[in-house]
């Protein structure tokens, strides 16, 4: 798995290995709580599916009772009333209001219906014949309505939050499969190369200090024998010539002279 | 003395009309119907009763498309009794026909004012309510137009004189007008049976009994429909046609109920009416205008008893010979047929079997 | 209104004609007798066989128009009823015959007579009684064309209605058909007690 998520290109330093640790972080707790949101969604859209279900039902019985209340009418009048009451409808009596509705985070609209009451534009239609079925007709049709607007405002929360569910549930994926293993993977990545060096660094270390080791005792065996010849000058007697030559070579890593390279 | 010239303009037509009437729908038609389980059948049963003219309709035609079959054989039926019919015959198919013209006049009317292009209108307006200058109605633009100069001109000129002027076309609800017209039209109507010379006797008789009843059932639906809405009592009076067993007595409690059981009291002189109020229990307080929301317990409502009953006095019409108002009773009749059929087929598209008993069927 | 003024003028009319002739001394131009006398028997024998000729084919045309309108309207929705009511055709066709009958019989009484035998007792019996006669037999059958012209119409309908219906109509039908069969016999029984015109 992590080997084909792969690793972000950075390069392997202790400030990315922050960074990355940081972020990781970061991601853990989007993670939880992308999940707990997508939980809260989804516990929501359960509902919503549910409340859909019935309201289907529902609106099934409605329009029935509804479409027939309508032959009724035609039964009643014994023609077509539908021009007429079509024209001379000119104020809306049932009303929609939307409204919006916070679910963690995500805006749900809400329609919510009511009636303008006094608002009868065809309350006289059918006045000679079938005036009391067309008014009981216009009641029935009104609750059909009232339904139509609760499923629609279910069912635009339900695409929106079919829609939002499914982005979290993207991410949630995304930051878990994608996201973490390969922040992981990097700082993995960025640990071994660290070691890496650490690694080298100790080995070159070792190998500087090695060759410390050996200069120094070079060094240490000319100044013995530089001392054991003074001292055999000395002892031969030529000291005060000899003394003022040694300090020079003490100084000459500094020195113009060129060091030796070192070779690793 | 009808039997003695009658049938010399009018024995063909009333022979037409009784054969009409015999191909009507009978309860035995309508048991079938009802058992019928989707409208392919129903256009089966009605097969031999409306042959050609169900023949172009698609398998399970809507209602709607079914029920205007069979209002175009109404229709042409009753242009071939138009077309047959001479002298005071025809006057009175012609009388027959104002009803629907006020209906389609009504139609364009409302077009007009909210300057819809009328022309299409012109497909919706019952054929029946058909004259010659209707499509010239359309030519108006805008409702004082329309008034001046077209409405005179159309057969139903008379009614607007004199109690509609173009003000009111335009700024009284439509229903109103409608229903004005409509009053009128059987104010004339009733004139015109009770002085017509070739009209004394049985067709006097007849239609003098059931425009009274028309008139009275108007009063009656105009009062309780009107409960509510802004139509005053005075505005309401004015509707009312002033003839009929309730006028003039009834009719002014009638302007001066407020409620159903105002009216129940008004028409309580009249025993047909009484006992329909009594039947649907409106009379006993409290039912109120519930009784008509719910339905009352055998399922009739007051509009259902209203029809029962017109449509007794039509099927009695036939008892009576030598008069051209079987064709008044017949034109009722087949439109109650047609809208039995609706609503049978309407149950059966709606799968509401538990109503469809609730036709009116006489025969 | 029109023949009610036409009555009123007329009336009038022959009040004041009247009354002008009484006062001016002519009151005896109203002689009914005289009148009766003057009358020429054959007059009044051939007005009656007129009228009952004539009436009789009025009745019967006119219960064959009432009964034949009757039966082509309903023929057009019951083309079965067309033969079987013929025969409320032929009732009123019958009406006609009758009159045919008493008019040949009481035409046959009639025969030129010389002038100076021309008002005796028996010419004077034979023209009344030929005149009310046929008068009799022409109205009769005139009432009775139209009542089974009434009833043929009804028989028409109701038959196109109900099949079952005919047969009772019919037998309503016969009695109204039957009246006209009254009228023949009386109008024979007049007839029949007047000699012929001049043998005497």
């Amino acid at each position: 798995m992590s080997g084909a998520v792969g690793r972000e290109p950075v390069f392997p330093t202790r400030q990315s290995l922050g960074l990355m640790k940081s972020k990781l972080k970061g991601a853990e707790t989007g993670h939880s709580l992308l999940k707990r949101k997508s939980e809260a969604l989804t516990k929501r859209f359960r509902e919503i599916t549910r409340r859909i279900d019935e309201a289907k039902r529902k609106m099934g019985r409605v329009m029935q009772i509804a479409a027939f209340s309508l032959a009724e009418v035609s039964y009643a009048v014994g023609g077509d009333i539908g021009y007429q009451v079509q024209e001379s409808a000119k104020q809306a009596r049932f009303r929609v209001r939307a409204k919006q509705e916070n679910v963690s985070g995500v805006f749900l609209p809400q329609f919510e219906s009511y009636t303008q009451e006094g608002v009868n534009d065809f309350a006289l239609t059918g006045l000679g014949k079938g005036g009391q079925q067309i008014q009981r007709c216009r009641e029935t049709y009104a609750r059909a309505v009232e339904t139509l607007v609760e499923l629609a405002s279910l069912q635009t929360a339900f695409l929106i939050l079919d829609e939002v569910i499914k982005v979290v549930n993207r991410r949630v994926n995304a930051i878990e499969h994608v996201i973490i293993p390969r922040t992981e993977n990097t700082i993995k990545y960025i640990n071994s190369e660290l070691d890496e060096l650490d690694r080298e660094e100790f080995y070159r270390l070792k190998k500087v200090s090695g060759k410390k080791q050996r200069d120094n005792a070079a060094a240490d065996a000319e100044i013995l024998a530089a001392r054991k010849k003074a001292e055999a000058e000395e002892a031969a007697g030529a000291v005060a010539a000899a003394e003022p030559e040694a300090a020079p070579e003490a100084a000459d890593v500094l020195g113009e002279q060129e060091d030796n390279d070192v070779i690793f | 003395m009808e039997g003695l010239f009658f049938n010399v303009n009018g024995g063909f037509v009333e022979g037409i009309v009784r054969g009409y009437r015999n191909s009507l729908l009978t309860g035995q038609n309508y048991s079938n119907l009802t058992q019928c389980e989707t409208i392919d059948d129903v256009k089966l049963q009605l097969g031999p009763a409306y042959g050609d003219f169900l023949a172009s309709l698609p398998p399970n035609p809507s209602t709607s498309a079914l029920a205007g079959k069979m209002t175009d054989k109404l229709v042409s039926e009753f242009r071939y009794l138009v077309a047959q019919s001479v002298g005071s015959t025809a006057k009175f198919l012609e009388y027959l026909t104002y009803g629907y013209m006020i209906d389609n006049i009504a139609l364009l009317i409302t077009g007009t004012l909210h300057e819809r292009d009328t022309r299409e209108l012109l497909e919706r307006c019952h054929p029946l309510g058909w004259f010659e200058t209707l499509p010239v109605l359309c030519v108006a633009t805008n409702i004082e137009e329309l008034y001046n100069s077209v409405l005179i001109e159309t057969p139903l000129a008379p009614y607007f004189k004199g109690s509609l002027s173009h003000h009111d076309l335009d700024e009284l609800n439509i229903e109103i007008v409608r229903n004005t017209l409509y009053k009128n039209y059987l104010e004339d109507f009733y004139n015109f049976v009770q002085t017509h010379p070739d009209f004394s006797g049985p067709t006097q008789e007849i239609m003098s009994e059931i425009l009274q009843f028309e008139a009275d059932r108007r009063a009656i639906n105009i009062t309780l429909n009107s409960f509510g809405t802004e139509l005053s009592k005075q505005e309401r009076r004015k509707l009312y046609p002033e003839f009929g067993n309730l006028y003039p007595e009834g009719s002014l409690m009638l302007s001066r109920a407020e409620d159903v059981e105002g009216v129940a009291l008004a028409v309580s002189a009249v025993s047909d009416y009484k006992s329909f109020f009594d039947a649907v229990g409106l009379s006993q307080g409290g039912g109120g205008l519930g009784g008509m929301g719910g339905g009352p317990a055998d399922g009739k409502s007051l509009e259902d008893l209203f029809y029962q009953k017109e449509m007794e006095m039509s099927k009695f019409v036939f008892t009576r010979q030598f008069t051209p108002a079987v064709v008044y009773a017949w034109m009722k009749l087949k439109e109650q047929e047609i809208r039995n059929v609706t609503w049978i087929s309407e149950c059966i598209a709606q799968n509401q079997k538990e109503r469809i008993g609730n036709f009116i069927s006489v025969f | 209104m029109y023949p009610r003024y036409l009555y009123g003028v007329l009336t009038t009319t022959f009040v004041v004609v009247g009354l002008y002739m009484l006062f001016q001394g002519e009151g005896e131009a109203f002689n009914v007798g005289r009148f009766l006398e003057e009358v020429s028997p054959y007059a009044w024998a051939n007005i009656g066989i007129g009228l009952c000729i004539g009436c009789s084919t009025i009745g019967a045309s006119w219960g064959i128009f009432l009964t034949g309108s009757s039966i082509v309207g309903g023929g057009v929705r019951a083309p079965r009823i067309r033969t079987k009511n013929l025969i409320s055709i032929i009732f009123c066709e019958v009406v006609a015959i009758y009159g045919v009958i008493i008019a040949i019989i009481f035409s046959s009484k009639l025969s030129p007579v010389p002038e100076s035998q021309l008002y005796t007792q028996n010419n004077y019996y034979t023209g009344y009684a030929l005149f009310w006669g046929g008068i009799t037999v022409g109205f009769c059958n005139l009432i009775c064309g139209i009542s089974v012209g009434i009833n043929g119409s009804g028989a028409a309908l109701a038959d196109a209605a109900d099949p079952s219906l005919f047969v009772r109509i019919l037998v309503i039908e016969i009695f109204s058909s039957v009246l006209g069969l009254f009228g023949l016999i009386i109008g024979l029984l007049v007839g029949g007690k007047a000699l012929d015109m001049g043998a005497a």
